[in-house]
């Protein structure tokens, strides 16, 4: 149970780089929550209306040519 | 007029994920986004010609997207919110407990972004887009984006009222927790 001196080191450098780095990223808060939010948005499922849109377009133009 | 690859065609069946995900974030409505996205494909098979193989379809794809979304908008007779808007009013949310973040707030606090800073900092932060190529999405110089995606942040931040993040991150607070303990 006294072990418990983890990652002091880990913690300071993910400060900097949070401090200096990249302000969208893995220790900015506003970075996480943005990549879940759309992270969600993207793994919906997709309406099966957009594949039936593009079969549909593929009938309505003319046949591609055979060579 | 040539035909539509099948290649072109399947590229476009992968990018619909990407596309809605952008559309919602700049319509935040589930009903309008798909619609747009609909016009977005149609666009996207007309004018197939006009993209060049090997570029990035996806931005090609978010471009299209975009110029609709701002065209309807613009057809319907909204004003685009002008990024120094008047916003600051209604900026009051409540803070994150425990300084943990809902996403429901989150969403909250990006619908209340005005659209040129919402879609850029969706563009840098979330669909994985360079500076330039978010700046070329969105017609505008590279600087533009990177002081819109900073706004927006800021504001993101005030409204959630997280403060002073780079100094008060999670590791931060771990490491002060476990140093603490430690000693």
């Amino acid at each position: 149970m006294k072990n418990m001196t983890k990652d002091i080191t880990a913690g300071a450098a993910g400060r900097r780089r949070a401090a200096s780095g990249d302000p969208l990223g893995p220790n900015s808060e506003i970075g996480r929550k943005l990549k879940q939010y759309y992270d969600e948005l993207v793994s919906d499922h997709v309406p099966d209306r957009f594949a039936q849109l593009l079969s549909q377009l593929e009938r309505t133009e003319p046949a591609p040519k055979k060579d | 007029m040539t035909a539509v690859s099948q290649s072109f065609k399947t590229d476009l069946l992968g990018s619909i994920p990407s596309l809605r995900a952008f559309a919602v974030s700049l319509t935040q409505n589930a009903d309008k986004a798909d619609d747009l996205v609909q016009e977005t494909l149609v666009k996207a098979w007309d004018k197939h010609e006009s993209f060049q193989p090997g570029t990035n379809l996806k931005a090609w794809l978010f471009t299209i997207l975009r110029n609709e979304f701002y065209s309807q908008m613009r057809k319907r007779g909204r004003e685009v919110q002008d990024s120094d808007g008047i916003m600051t009013a209604r900026l009051a949310v409540h803070p994150a407990q425990h300084g943990q973040l809902d996403l429901k707030d989150f969403r909250g606090a990006l619908e209340q972004l005005p659209e040129d800073q919402r879609e850029a900092i969706i563009l840098i932060g979330a669909s994985g887009f360079s500076y330039e190529e978010a700046a070329e999405i969105c017609g505008c110089a590279v600087g533009t984006i990177k002081s819109r995606v900073s706004r927006a942040r800021t504001r993101l931040q005030e409204i959630l009222k997280i403060s002073g993040e780079d100094e008060y991150g999670p590791d931060a607070i771990s490491a002060q927790v476990t140093g603490s303990n430690a000693a």
